[in-house]
Parts: C-alpha cells; structure tokens; sequence
C-alpha cells in the first residue's frame, strides 16, 4: 500500500512539474517578445500582458491532474 | 453606466467671415470632437482648410517661448504657479515681454557657454600637458634638433627598454618621470631611431604627443588651475542668475506657454475643415446630452449666421468613445485602457470590472492580515504617487483588493498572516499552531474553508469552478447582447457555447456532489428543499457510468445540443471555441491555486519562524522573529503580485474575450484645459 501511495505522489509531481515547465519555457520567449514590444509601443501592454499569461492554463492542467491524484492516496 | 455616451453626428457650415468666431465659440464649448476633414472627389467644391493669417506669428513666439524654456532648463511639471493670469494681461505684454526675455535668456546663455567653452579647453590642456610635468624639461627642448630624434610617451616593459637600449648605441639621452615610471622622453641620434623604434614597439610603446607651446609645464598648470578656478566662480555667478531670472519668469513663461498654445490651436483649426470660396463646413460628433446646449450657444451668439444640421450616422462611422461613470468606477477605466479603450460600440466593463477584480484579487489572498497590510500599502502608494493617474488608481485597486481580502480572511478563512485563529482540528505539533494558542486567548473565529487541507483544497477548486461559470457565463451573455445587432450567427454560437459552459460546469459539480452536498444542507427543510430533492438534483444526477465516472443525461444533452448550434452556424471552426470555452473554465482553478500556494507558502515559513521564537533561547528567538518579519513580507509581496496579475489576467483574457472588442477612438474635443491661465 505504501510503495502504491509513494508511485501515486511521484506522478502527481510529475504532472505538476512538467507542466510548470512547460509553461515556463512558452513564456519565456512569448515575455521576451511582449516587453519588447511594449518598450516600443505601450499601448502593446495589455495585450502583451494576454499573450503572455496564456501559457498558465498548461500548469492549471497539471495542478488538476494532481490534485486527482493526491485525492486517491 | 454600461455604454459609452451616445454621439451624435452635426454638420455645422457657415460663411468665411464667421469663422474665427465660431472657432472662438466652438474652443470655450470644450465638447465638440471634430472629425478630420478628408478632401476626396465626391466633395469636389471642398477643399482643405488653411490657418488663419494669425498662426505664423503665434507660432513664432510660441517657438521662442518654449525655446527658453530648453535654455532655461525649465521643469514645467515642477513649477506651481500662485495664481493664474488673466489671458487679457498676457495678450497685453506678451509681445514685449518675450522680445526683453529673449535677449537676457540668449546673453546668458552665451556667457554660460563661452564660460563652458573656456573652460573645457583648459581641462584639455591640461590634461595633454600631465605627462610632462614630472620630468621637467622646458618644452622648447623636446624639438627642433636636426640629428636628434625624439620619443615621447608610455612604455610598458621599461627594464627590457633600458637593458636593450645600449645594444643599439651608447649616444642617447633618457628621461622617465619620477612620479609615473612609465612615462618616457628618449633623445637619440637620428639614424639609430629606426633601430629605437622597433624596439619601442616591443616594450609596448605609446606615444604621447607633445603640446605646443614653450616653458616649463608644471608652470603652465599652475597658471591654468588658477585660471580655472577664476572661471568656476563666474559660472557659478551665471547659474545663480539664471536660477533667479527662471524663478522671476518661470510664472509668465507658462502662462503665455499656454496661452500661444492655444491661440495655435485655434489659428491652425481650419486645417480640420473642409472650405469653400466663401464658406466653411465643420463635421463633428456631439454628446448626446450636451448636443441642445451647443445647438442653442452656437443659435444665440452667432444670431443664426451658422447652417446647423444632424446627419444620420452612416454604418462604417466611428464615433470617438467617453466613458460615463460613477466616480469611484471611474478609477478602473484606467485598467480598462491598459487593455484597450471600449469602441463606440461595446459594453463599457468597468463597472463589472470594480466589482469583480478586486473580488477575486482578494479572494486569492483572503487572509485579514494580508488584507490590513494592501490597505496601509494601498493608501502610501497612493499618496507616493498622487500626482501619476496610472499609479495612484493602481493604489485605489490595492486598497479595494484589501478590503474584500480582509472579509474573506475574517469569514471565510479564519486566519491572520498565514496561521487560523483556532487550531486547525486533528493537527498536531508545528502544525497545530493557531492565534488562540500562540495568544492563550480564545478567538471565536473559526475557519469555514481551511486552506491547507484537502477537504478545503476540494472546496476551494469547487468554489474556483463556479465563479468560473458564472463569469464567464455573463460574459457571454454580454456578448449575445452585443452581437445580437450585429452578427446574428456570433450570437446564436455564443448560445451555443453557453449549453456547453452549462453541461460542462454540471459534469464537474455532479463529480464534487458531496462538497456540494455539504453546502446545501442548511437549506434542507427549506421551501426550497422539495424542489431540489425531489425533482432537481435527481434530475442533474441521472445518467450513465463511463469508466467509473457519471455522466449525467442533462449533461449530454446540453453538450450535444450546443455542439450541434455551433456546429450549424459556424461550421467546424466554431468548434474550436468549445476547447477554448472548456480551457477557460478549467483556468479558474488559478483561484484555488495561488490562495492555497500562498497559504502552504506562509505556513511554511510561521513552522520555521514560530519554532525559532519558542526554542526558549533568547537570541535565537529575536532572530526568529527578525526572520519571520521578513518572509512574512516576501510572501505579502509574491502573493500580492501573483493575486493582483492573475485578477487581471483572468478578465483581459477568460471574461474580455467573450464580448469586449476595445480599440476605440478616444473623444477629444476640441478645446484646451487651462492651467496658468483664465479668460475671467
């Protein structure tokens, strides 16, 4: 039961750690691009900000998936 | 409150003679967006307006005028002025006054540079001058020989210099200076100064021209540091009387700044309209509410010289957008605008948006210490910043977002800078920590939802889930109500996307039915409970079970019907939008996500901090609570942060989406607002 518990936490952690990076790594370049582009033209904030916090739903995903998963330790 | 202020479209046109004074009269209105008269042919007999005789000459001391502004170095934003000046007495003195300030301002500043000038000359002369001065030769000496070469400069490997130098010829004559050993004359028979330079070069050689002139240079610098200082002493005595002459002026500069401004704007008007011969046509929008008050001025003070006429606005027009608020709404047009500014059409969100951000940025922090600490912070950045609008309404939001997070912390959460007032039931040790045991007073305020457990979690991601719904279901609504005029087939599919919203937020709350269960309770024995038992959620929980999951009938139904209403009206593309409606609904979960992060986040830090403080050791104590301080604010700070972007995020992109358009044309009228000067 417990080695069962220990698999069901590591792939609760696997599901939340890579979709943090995935996130991270789609918004690295989309934030590199936003503040550019703002720094150019500031009326590009809001929507810089949008394309820029799109990616998050991905780690919600994986918190979802998680959070199933530590409910059935 | 929910659109923009409706326009209307008038054509005011009207004989060349009446111009200035309709311009005169349209300026003090202050409510007339004029629209830019584009000539094309269908309006042959129009053309272009041009400025009125008196523009180049305003326009002139205007650039003188803001010219001295440049050369006095005057902040305008910096200036308080103590009263405002009658634009009569600028329009008296400004020709004069501008002529006599100019002379002054351009001697100053002359004197200013020359000094400058002088003075950097000097700095250069010496500075070439530096390297001789250690070793003392008169300058004279360095040149003018006719078998003798002469190098003068830096070397970087001066023993190899002086070991070498014998190989080439016994006839030379070396200098290096005391002070700096690496600064080097060399006096050598012409025809070894080949041999010489070669040999320069290795030891890293660079040569240092010599400056013109003739005497003994530490002399010269002596001469020129006095010089120098004689020098400074003016310069400070010019900075001193520009200072006083700016402080004497600066009132006078602004004000008739501004008041050439003006009369620019007003000579230069006519660009905006279309002419004729003899008459002029000014097309422009009109607030609704203020269209009979311009009517009537323009009726009354030109005794009927003007045509006015309302014109049906055409579907491709664009009229300018002004927003209409309540005060306090008002401050969160500016969040607005950072996303864009409503078009003429759209639902003017702002005040949905002063509700609902600061909801959910406290929602997320829900902690009443936190929520006490946005406020104070809110009010300093508020006062920090009162002269930015940008700044000081972000303060507004923050001190909003600290109220809500202080009621949900004192009702929902029960707890103060991460730890509950009551002991948290069935923790035991660190985590039983609460205020009521560290206090050893009872505080009666219990926490309905605890962060850090699962049940609370469940709860939390629930809760998350149904303000999801709810929001982006008003969104949609929105939409429908704006589409429905304009794109019938948007609005049937946002109907659409409306069952599928419905079936799928059902799926999910038919999955957490015993939390929910738990929440209808109370209202079993209820006039509502026969509804809801016996017929409502019966009806919601029927259905079949797919891989241990229920899938209730309604659900289906909803989902299919939806599907089907899209799938008709937009075709398979639309489909798209039901992923997109299912991803936006599941992105609510960030509620639940940053207020138990940043809960699990304070937690860990009261273990650490509260354990040093009761180890019983007093140094190890006042360290804890110097440690506990400062993780305290690093969490208020990230979960402010975190909370306050995430507020923003989930209406820019889940709830905007759905109706909001944006980009539109600002209302400008055509006017100026006054701030040194007064036609009283």
């Amino acid at each position: 039961m417990a080695a069962e518990t220990g698999i069901i936490a590591i792939g609760a952690g696997i599901a939340i750690g890579s979709a943090a990076l995935a996130t991270a790594w789609a918004q690295k370049t989309i934030g590199a691009a936003a503040v550019g582009a703002a720094a150019e033209n500031e009326k590009m904030f809001g929507k810089g900000l949008i394309y820029m916090v799109l990616p998050e739903t991905i780690v919600l995903f994986g918190l979802v998936i998680a959070f199933l998963l530590w409910t059935k330790m | 409150m929910f659109k923009p202020q409706e326009m209307t479209r008038t054509l005011i046109i009207g004989a060349k003679q009446d111009l200035e004074k309709t311009i005169e009269l349209l300026h003090t209105l202050e409510v007339v967006h004029i629209i830019d008269f584009k000539p094309s042919d269908a309006d042959e007999p129009l053309h272009l307006g041009v400025p009125t005789k008196k523009a180049s000459g305003v326009s002139q001391s205007l650039v003188k005028i803001r010219s001295s502004v440049q050369m006095l170095a005057l902040e305008r934003e910096k200036q308080t002025i103590s009263e405002k000046i009658s634009e009569e007495q600028i329009q008296r003195d400004v020709a004069l006054k501008i002529q006599d300030m100019e002379l002054s301002v351009l001697s100053l500043t002359e004197t200013k540079t020359r000094i400058e000038e002088h003075f950097r000359k000097i700095d250069e002369r010496i500075r070439q001058l530096q390297p001789f001065v250690a070793m003392d030769i008169p300058l004279e000496d360095y040149q003018g020989y006719d078998h003798v070469t002469v190098f003068t400069g830096y070397v970087r490997d001066l023993k190899k210099l002086t070991d070498h130098l014998p190989k080439i010829t016994d006839d030379y004559e070396f200098f290096t200076s005391e002070a700096d050993d690496q600064m080097i004359a060399l006096f050598i028979i012409k025809k070894y100064a080949e041999d010489a330079g070669k040999l320069l070069n290795e030891c890293g050689f660079t040569e240092v021209k010599l400056p013109e002139g003739t005497g003994i240079p530490k002399q010269f610098i002596e001469k020129w540091v006095a010089q120098k200082q004689e020098l400074s002493m003016k310069l400070l005595q010019t900075t001193k009387d520009m200072l006083e002459f700016r402080k004497r002026y600066a009132e006078f500069i602004l004000a008739s700044e501004e008041y050439l401004t003006i009369q620019v704007q007003k000579a230069e008007a006519p660009v905006l309209f279309g002419t004729t011969e003899h008459s002029f046509l000014i097309d422009c929008w009109i607030p609704k509410h203020e269209k009979n008050h311009v009517l009537e001025t323009l009726e009354k003070d030109m005794q009927g010289a003007l045509y006015i006429q309302e014109i049906e606005p055409k579907h491709d027009d664009e009229p300018p957008t002004l927003l209409k608020n309540p005060r306090p709404v008002r401050r969160f047009e500016y969040l607005l605008e950072l996303y864009s500014l409503p078009n003429y059409r759209d639902i003017d969100p702002s005040f949905i948006l002063s509700l609902i951000f600061p909801l959910f940025f406290g929602l997320m922090i829900g902690d009443i210490g936190y929520g006490i600490l946005l406020i104070l912070f809110g009010v300093l950045f508020m006062k920090l910043f009162k002269d930015s609008e940008g700044f000081s309404n972000i303060g507004w939001y923050i001190i909003i977002a600290g109220v809500f997070s202080s009621i949900f912390g004192l009702f929902l959460f029960g707890d103060m800078f991460g730890l509950p007032f009551l002991p948290p039931p069935g923790g035991t040790g660190e985590a039983a920590y609460s205020w009521s045991t560290l206090l050893g007073v009872h505080i009666p305020i219990p926490s309905v939802i605890h962060k850090m457990e699962s049940l609370g979690m469940t709860q939390l991601l629930v809760i998350s889930i149904i303000v999801g719904y709810l929001h982006l279901g008003l969104g949609l609504l929105l939409g429908i109500i704006v589409e429905r005029k304009h794109n019938w087939k948007h609005a049937v599919t946002k109907i659409g996307l409306l069952f599928v919203l419905t079936a799928l937020a059902l799926l999910i709350f038919v999955m957490a039915d015993w939390t929910i269960g738990q929440w209808l309770k109370p209202l079993k024995g209820s006039a509502v409970a026969p509804f809801l038992w016996g017929a409502f959620i019966p009806l919601v929980k029927s259905g079949f079970s797919f891989g241990g999951l229920i899938v209730p009938y309604v659900t289906m139904v909803l989902a299919i019907l939806g599907i089907v209403i899209i799938g008709i009206v937009a075709g398979g593309f639309g489909l798209v939008e039901v992923l997109e409606v299912t991803s936006h609904l599941m992105s609510y979960t960030r509620l639940a996500a940053i207020c138990v992060a940043k809960a699990a986040m304070a937690f860990a830090f009261n273990m650490i901090g509260l354990g040093l403080i009761l180890s019983g050791n007093i140094i190890i104590g006042i360290l804890g609570v110097i440690l506990l301080i400062f993780m305290q604010l690093m969490v208020f700070a990230l979960g402010a942060l975190s909370s306050g972007i995430q507020a923003v995020r989930l209406h820019y992109v889940e709830f905007f989406m759905k109706f909001y358009k944006g980009e539109g044309l600002r209302f400008n009228p055509f006017g100026y607002k006054r701030k040194y000067t007064t036609t009283e």
